[in-house]
């Protein structure tokens, strides 16, 4: 079947891409990078919650969260202007005044999708005019086969979402609320998480290393 | 601590399985089903949970995820008199936040916990719809409107008073 | 062509027929009425004991008398409220306020049986007459312009006959005589806009709605009310619930829905029970069910209770609610209305704009325009609260005054205290100095002003009040609420939060204000939903209209307000101080008061915890105790080391 295609402009290149695409989706597919860390490829429809993809599409004065928005025929993108890249780095500073900065004595490290950020977008890990808030405790270890970081965990959900799709149900869910917010496997002692043992479709999905295997 | 509420706690866990089949196993009947359990033991403890996970086909980590989502439900057992602290906007513009202090002092608790004896438990509430009356503490469904800091002590007294009439009428009727 | 309501005009007059019959028997019967309004803040200021009192003093007396609950009037200044209709005594129906039990008693005696009303407890009489004022004497009163919460305060919610008497379901049975795009058509041009906070224009909403092509369709009626100063869907809700239901039959209709939800909070435990008691009614009179008065339009109700959530007011968070979810707001579009709750096609509207709707119908979109504004039409409901005499509900026709609305209708700032400044608009509004008091009060002129027309909470703040303290209690609000789902809203209200902790005491930086401004404008920009969109608004209108208070927090350590209190102290005036007064020491919760060597008094800082009731305790002929900011500037005065015992009485 051949999809419809339509033809976008970004940073000044044109593209033919899919017609059914988001834009971040069609970005990535042509190379161009655009930061994110909640986006699952493919995968409908997206969270929008780490408001890190933003762009600015012609006639819209906003950025916009570039995996919210459909492709259209002559759409004009700019992925670097100003605005763009204000509100990327004050996103990034935000996850990071809430992250445990110990790259060091971090499995992730040098893998880390926030050092990744932190470089394309010249940001410092170590912000400097946000106050540090660390939740407690610093290791969460009630899961038989798993142990999850609070203070390393950006809560993009990638891991709730594999988890539905291998295993039916999810054996994971944000709990608590806002600020409070953490991954839980409340009641994961229970028979249900026996499939936990094979199954590390969380841990290798997790973009910065916040759960583990024991 | 009181037996016969544990009893009733433990009968109704029991019977809970039962209770739920007048209930669709959807997921949409999730928050109906946590409301009829805390409105019968009036928290939502760790076994129910876990029936109601069962019974709705979905893990207890999701259940428990709704669950904390939504300031209603509560994990812990509330006193048998739960103090409720009004600081809707009204409220903390006349100093709701200062009888919440007072009350907490009084009973050595902070704010969404019960005492050892289970008898008192402080909650702080969103705005409970009478602002003409601010500041406001609710004690179960009875509301107190005008309250001030010297006004707390009053509150404690009448539950003693009424305590110590429920008493004498017990024994009354023993006898 | 229009459908034939013929059968639906029928069932409906001896409906009709039957409520008035039974309305002229109550009102006819020879025999003195008691009106009692009988709401939740009614029953908060004491209503249930005070009808206890009427009744027990009516039977020890063997006086004849109906007592008759009703809702509320929305003056929650004057409650308990009642209306005693005594047409024997020669006088007409009269207006009390604040009706205890004592004066319940007295006015059994005095009123009922001996025929005085004691003018000095009159508020006002109901009706034109020659012998007492009547109430529309008041601003309070004539000012207003009630559409939605005209009946609310008239007649008992618990009865369906005395709203159809009143005229409650002709608007439907006209609509059942309709086309649904003749429906949408008068909504539209009604020029109707969404209660709930953002205007959104209703009409189009619907139009949207019903073009969607679905098997199934739904209304929801949003009774979410979580803006912790705002009570008015609660207030018509335990009212006036029917004409709401009412409301959403027609905008099922007009649709193509057949089943639609009532979304309240189960905080608000009367106003569920008010509700169910009218679908029971509404069902038995053949109002609700297949074939809604005979017409083929099937029509179901059912009540959710929304489980304590202020982002669940977000439509997208009510429906993963609705779903068992958690209720975290989804981007949109798909909007709502065209995929909404399972996926099928929903209006969500509020209480309030579900309320105007039967008017609207039953007297014409030109009416409905002709009241309010060009952009805004018809009338907005405010709870106003804080400083200020006159507290309550007031509806009024759009484009009045903040001014008007605060200084006439509801009788300006008691104990003689200048302005400081309204917020307006809950959690999602904003605070305006006195300089924009003459903004009209509409959806755009609020907007332009920084603040919102929002869930319509306002608060009033005289001089003695914090406007920074009331944004970070707003933010303090807000960043609790946050659902959790985005960066921007998660984390960056708690930034906020910890800033505006900081200024408030007294560790506020000298970059603490660029700060706020740059945090809130990108919270603004980068956040997900409504909620977070605005949640800076607070923040953002303080600083613009009050920079000063701002300054004299971070650089003087000074609260211009002395609410704050970190930066401000409680000190004894040794020179007005009576010798032996101890009214103080009594109301002291930390016995922070002690006796000086001149038996005076003293007030202990360590101990003290500034909740002021000394200032309160103290007499205004001595007025000693003395507030200041910062609280370097209070005296010290030494406690002496063996405190004298206090003064036997």
């Amino acid at each position: 079947m051949n999809a419809m295609k339509v033809t976008i402009t970004v940073d000044e290149k044109p593209f033919e891409v899919d017609a059914h695409l988001n834009l971040l989706q069609a970005c990535l597919d042509n190379g161009i990078y655009i930061p994110n860390l909640c986006y699952l490829e493919h995968r409908s429809p997206p969270q929008a919650s780490c408001r890190l993809c933003f762009v600015e599409v012609g006639g819209v004065d906003q950025p916009v969260a570039a995996c919210t928005v459909n492709v259209a025929d002559q759409m004009v993108v700019r992925t670097d202007t100003p605005a763009v890249r204000r509100l990327q780095k004050s996103g990034l500073r935000l996850l990071l005044s809430v992250h445990h900065v110990d790259c060091k004595n971090c499995p992730a490290n040098k893998k880390c999708a926030l050092q990744d950020l932190a470089r394309f977008l010249k940001v410092g890990l170590k912000p400097k005019h946000l106050e540090q808030h660390l939740k407690e405790p610093e290791i969460v270890d009630t899961h038989p086969f798993l142990t999850y970081y609070p203070n390393r965990c950006v809560l993009c959900g990638k891991c709730l979402q594999v988890c539905r799709s291998a295993n039916g149900r999810a054996m994971l869910a944000f709990a608590q609320r806002g600020f409070d917010t953490v991954i839980s496997f409340y009641g994961g002692a229970g028979s249900a998480a026996t499939a936990c043992d094979t199954c590390a479709a969380c841990i290798d999905i997790c973009p910065v290393a916040a759960l583990l295997p024991k | 601590m009181n037996k016969d509420l544990l009893n009733q706690e433990a009968f109704f866990l029991d019977e809970l399985p039962q209770r739920l089949e007048n209930y669709q196993s959807a997921r949409s009947q999730l928050i109906p089903i946590l409301q009829m359990v805390q409105k019968a033991i009036a928290y939502l403890p760790a076994k129910a949970l876990g029936i109601v996970a069962d019974y709705l086909e979905v893990s207890a980590a999701e259940v428990y995820g709704v669950a904390t989502f939504y300031n209603q439900f509560r994990f812990n057992p509330p006193g048998k008199y739960p103090f409720k602290i009004c600081l809707g906007t009204a409220c903390h513009v006349k100093g709701g936040e200062i009888i919440l202090e007072n009350v907490e002092r009084k009973l050595n608790i902070k704010d969404g916990e019960t005492t050892v004896d289970r008898e008192f438990s402080i909650e702080r509430v969103a705005c409970v719809g009478c602002c003409a009356l601010a500041p406001v503490a609710m004690i179960g469904e009875t509301i107190h409107g005008n309250m001030a800091p010297s006004k707390v002590e009053g509150l404690f007294t009448r539950i003693q008073i009424e305590k110590e009439m429920a008493e004498r009428e017990k024994q009354k009727n023993e006898s | 062509m229009s459908p034939d309501n013929t059968q639906a005009r029928q069932q409906y007059d001896a409906l009709c027929q039957a409520a008035e019959a039974k309305r002229a028997a109550f009102e006819q019967a020879p025999v003195p009425k008691i009106h009692i309004g009988m709401a939740t803040c009614g029953i908060a200021s004491g209503a249930l004991d005070t009808r206890a009192a009427f009744e027990e003093t009516l039977k020890e007396r063997g006086i004849a008398a109906e007592i008759h609950s009703v809702g509320c009037h929305g003056h929650c200044y004057a409650e308990p409220v009642v209306i005693i209709d005594h047409p024997a005594s020669g006088f007409p129906p009269v207006f009390y306020h604040e009706v205890t039990p004592g004066k319940a008693r007295m006015l059994t005696k005095l009123f009922l049986e001996e025929g005085d009303p004691r003018f000095e407890h009159v508020f006002g009489a109901t009706v034109e007459n020659e012998m007492i004022p009547t109430v529309m004497e008041f601003s309070r009163f004539n000012q207003e312009k009630r559409i939605v919460m005209e009946k609310c305060g008239q007649i008992d919610p618990e009865s369906i006959d005395e709203y159809i008497a009143a005229g409650g379901y002709a608007a439907l049975v006209q609509t059942l005589g309709l086309a649904p795009d003749q429906i949408v058509a008068t909504i539209k041009s009604s020029g109707l806009r969404g209660r709930g906070g953002a205007g959104f224009p209703t009409g189009a909403k619907w139009e949207m709605a019903a073009a969607v092509e679905a098997d199934a369709k739904i209304v929801i009626c949003n009774a979410d009310e979580g803006d912790p100063g705002a009570y008015m869907d609660r207030t018509i809700l335990e009212s006036n619930p029917h004409q709401v239901l009412e409301g959403l039959a027609i905008c099922a209709y007009a649709v193509g829905a057949g089943r639609a939800i009532v979304y309240v909070r189960s905080e608000y435990p009367l106003a569920v029970r008010t509700l169910r008691t009218a679908l029971a009614q509404a069902r038995e009179h053949g109002l609700l069910g297949a074939g809604v008065l005979g017409s083929p339009f099937d029509f179901e109700i059912d009540i959710f209770e929304g489980s304590g959530a202020f982002v669940c007011g977000e439509e997208t968070g009510l429906v993963q609610s609705l779903e068992g979810q958690r209720g975290m707001p989804v981007h949109r579009p798909p909007y709502p209305v065209e995929q909404g709750l399972f996926g099928q096609p929903t209006v969500i509207n509020n209480v309030k704009t579900l309320a105007s709707i039967p008017p609207i119908v039953e007297k014409g979109a030109d009416w409905f325009r002709s009241i309010g504004t060009e952009n805004s039409p018809g009338t907005a409901i405010f709870s106003v609260v804080g400083d200020v005499v006159h507290a309550g509900l007031v509806e009024i026709p759009m484009g009045v005054t903040l001014r008007t609305l605060i200084f006439d209708i509801c009788g300006g700032i008691p104990n003689q205290k200048a302005f400081k400044a309204v917020q307006i608009g809950g959690p999602s509004g904003g605070c305006l100095p006195e300089a924009l008091l003459d903004t009209p009060i509409d959806f755009d002129s609020l907007t332009t002003a920084g603040a919102m027309m929002g869930s319509g909470g306002i608060v009033v703040m005289d001089a003695d009040s914090c406007v920074v303290d009331v944004a970070r209690y707003f933010l303090d609000f807000t960043q609790k609420e946050s659902c959790g789902k985005c960066t921007f809203c998660r984390i960056g209200t708690r930034h906020l939060l910890d800033i505006l902790e900081r200024v408030t005491t007294g560790e506020g930086r000298e970059a603490d204000v660029g700060q706020l401004e740059r945090l809130s404008a990108d919270i603004k920009a980068g956040s997900l939903c409504g909620l977070g969109k605005t949640a800076a608004n607070p923040v953002l209108t303080s600083l613009q209209y009050f920079p000063e208070d701002y300054q004299a927090h971070i650089e003087e350590k000074r609260c211009p307000g002395m609410m704050c209190r970190s930066l401000m102290t409680y000190y004894i005036d040794l020179d007005t101080c009576a010798r032996g007064c101890d009214a103080c020491v009594g109301v002291c919760p930390t016995e922070a008061i002690f006796t000086t060597s001149t038996r005076k008094k003293g007030v202990d800082q360590q101990l003290c915890v500034k909740c002021g009731e000394c200032m309160v305790a103290c007499p205004p002929e001595y007025d000693a105790v003395r507030k200041v900011s910062p609280p370097g500037l209070a005296p010290t005065i030494e406690r002496p080391d063996t405190p004298r015992k206090p003064e036997k009485p």
